[in-house]
Formats: structure tokens, C-alpha cells, sequence
């Protein structure tokens, strides 16, 4: 009986072993919890896309509950979730988007604004426009406070401002349902 | 022959002279201090978006805009800790390579040492059992056998 024991430990060991690193097979390795959650939205001032003379500050967020898109024309993904986006607008969802360009790198040229504009304003004619209105992440300082770590990401703002939710990667029906909808019900109920 | 291999050699250095040059106008120090906390600090924060690279070897555009964002604290005179504290406020554990220990990572220290110990105790208790307990009667043919050969 106790030999069995004996021979059962390492089984037992392997067996975890097994468990263990077959459910690394299915992690994702990208996915890593956002420090920001609960946390109130990063200070900022920054310039309407559309029009550089307006800008706005962290308390535009206050007051109703936003999903707040990261993306960039330059970003494939992108692309292939702004229909989904104009379909979730069109269900009465309130989306800002928080736009960076690839190429306004400080440390190299200028693309001119009227530029980014123009490549804005074709790529969302073609696929619709979900965005209330577009933040320009000039510098990709908010996008860095925010952790940022490329495009498309999607943060849940709750009416306090407060970040409820970080996403990477495309928002589609399956993510929407799974992970956001039940947050999202639940804030706009209150 | 011998003169164009010099040429040549002397050629490529200048060469990667030039590019080391180039890193060096971008980012700028005043103190060798500082120059070498920044190359260290690239080297040890890790890229947020690809998995296995610090932001040092990185082209992505996330690391470039991080080692700006390194150079630019280091310019406001922010140490060691406070870079990499504020980029753990952005960015969590992740984006440092040495992990921190908590009741989560603490096993990372302590399961090889239980591995070690429990083996040690393994082999120690086993070499117990093992010790044979020779009595006079085994003594005794013993000896009888290494007579009975001489």
C-alpha cells in the first residue's frame, strides 16, 4: 500500500505538470491586466482631429459611459473593426476615438495635420464613421499614460471617468458580448 | 593586396564609427552617468508589444516612443526606480524584466529550493534503508570463504 503511494507521487506531480501547461497552450501572451483599471482617466489637453482649435481635457469623459477606440488609418485591424464600431453607434453607444499617426514621429519629419486629415476623413467615408468625434494623440503622450502598446485598443470610460475596462485588439461581436457587454449593461443601468 | 585589405578596414570602421555616432546625436547626454543609466534602462525595460525584446533592440513604434519617453526623465534628473515605476504605472510588471516578488512569483524562488531539499531528504532516507545490517553469522562465512580461497 505505502509503495503505492510512493509510485502515485510522481504521477501525481506529472499529471499537474500536464494540466498546468496545457492550459499555457491556450493563454494568450499578449493579454497582460491594465495597471490603469479603476483608475481615473489620465490628465490631458488635446486637439479635436477635425479641428485643431478645439481641444479637450479628461472631464469631457465625465457624465456618460464611452468607449474610447485607438486607432490609426495606418492600422489593418483597424479597418476590419470600424464596421462593427458603426454598427454599435448605430445601437446608441457613445465612441470616441483616440488617433495617433505612425508617421508624426518627433524625432524625425512632420507629416503636415491637413494630411492626417485628409487620410482620415477617406478611410472613414469608406467604412463608415462610429466616432462622436476624434482626439489627436499629437505626441502619443495620452496613448503612452494610457499604455498604449499599439492599435486597435478599446478602454470602457464609466460616467466618472474612471476606466473600467482596457482592451487589446479588435473589438467584434464575440469580445463585445463576452467581455463588454456585461460591464457595459451594467454601468449604462446605472 | 595587403595596401587595399588596410584601406578596406579602415574604410568599415568609419563606417560603424558613423552609426555610433548616430545614436549618439539622438540622444543626447551631458553626463557619461547618464548616458550609461539610459543604455542600461533600455536594456532591462521590455518591449510592451513584441514579446521577447527590450525596448533597446526594438524598432517597434511603441519602444522608440518609450526610449523617448526614458531619455525625456532622464533629462527631468529622474533615478533608476522612478523611470521604471513610471513606466510599471503604464504598463504593469510586464514592461521590466525583472519580476517582482509577490505572493504570485515568490514560487519561482522557492519551488527549485523545495525541489532541491525534498530530493536531498529523498536520498538521505533512502541511503538509510539501504545501510545493510551484517551480522557475526555473515561475518563468519565471510570469512570462511576468503580462508577457504587463500
Amino acid at each position: 500500500m505505502k509503495k503505492v503511494a510512493v509510485y502515485l507521487i510522481p504521477l501525481g506531480l506529472f499529471l499537474g505538470l500536464c494540466i498546468f501547461l496545457f492550459q499555457g497552450l491556450f493563454s494568450n501572451p499578449r493579454e497582460h491586466q491594465s495597471s490603469l483599471l479603476e483608475q481615473p482617466m489620465p490628465e490631458f489637453v488635446l486637439p479635436d482631429l477635425m479641428n485643431i482649435e478645439k481641444t479637450y481635457t479628461q472631464d469631457v469623459f465625465l457624465g456618460e459611459v464611452t468607449l474610447l477606440n485607438v486607432w490609426g488609418v495606418w492600422c489593418i485591424t483597424c479597418a476590419i473593426e470600424l464596421p462593427y464600431l458603426k454598427q454599435l453607434q448605430g445601437e446608441g453607444k457613445h465612441i470616441v476615438g483616440l488617433y495617433f499617426d505612425q508617421d508624426m514621429d518627433p524625432d524625425f519629419g512632420i507629416k503636415t495635420v491637413a494630411r492626417v486629415q485628409q487620410e482620415v476623413t477617406e478611410k472613414l467615408s469608406q467604412l463608415g464613421n462610429p466616432y462622436a468625434y476624434n482626439i489627436f494623440d499629437v505626441k502619443r503622450d495620452l496613448s503612452m499614460d494610457l499604455g498604449v502598446t499599439g492599435a486597435p485598443e478599446t478602454y470602457l470610460i464609466d460616467q466618472q471617468g474612471k476606466i473600467r475596462l482596457h482592451h487589446i485588439g479588435d473589438i467584434n461581436p464575440r469580445v463585445w458580448n463576452k467581455k463588454f457587454a456585461p460591464i457595459y449593461d451594467k454601468l449604462v443601468a446605472q | 593586396m595587403k595596401r587595399l585589405v588596410s584601406v578596406l578596414f579602415v574604410l568599415t570602421l568609419g563606417i560603424f564609427s558613423s552609426q555610433i555616432q548616430a545614436i549618439e546625436d539622438k540622444f543626447h547626454f551631458d553626463s557619461p552617468e547618464k548616458n550609461a543609466l539610459f543604455l542600461e534602462l533600455t536594456k532591462e525595460l521590455r518591449c510592451p508589444k513584441c514579446q521577447n525584446q527590450n525596448i533597446a533592440d526594438s524598432d517597434a513604434m511603441i519602444a522608440v516612443d518609450l526610449k523617448r519617453k526614458v531619455y525625456e526623465l532622464l533629462q527631468k534628473d529622474y533615478d533608476k526606480n522612478q523611470v521604471i515605476d513610471f513606466m510599471k504605472q503604464r504598463y504593469g510588471d510586464f514592461v521590466y524584466y525583472q519580476p517582482p516578488v509577490n505572493p504570485m512569483t515568490i514560487w519561482l524562488w522557492l519551488l527549485p529550493m523545495l525541489f532541491i531539499f525534498i530530493a536531498l531528504v529523498g536520498i538521505v532516507i533512502s541511503r538509510k534503508r539501504q545501510t545493510p545490517e551484517i551480522n557475526q553469522e555473515q561475518l563468519a562465512k565471510a570469512q570462511e570463504i576468503l580462508e577457504r580461497e587463500e
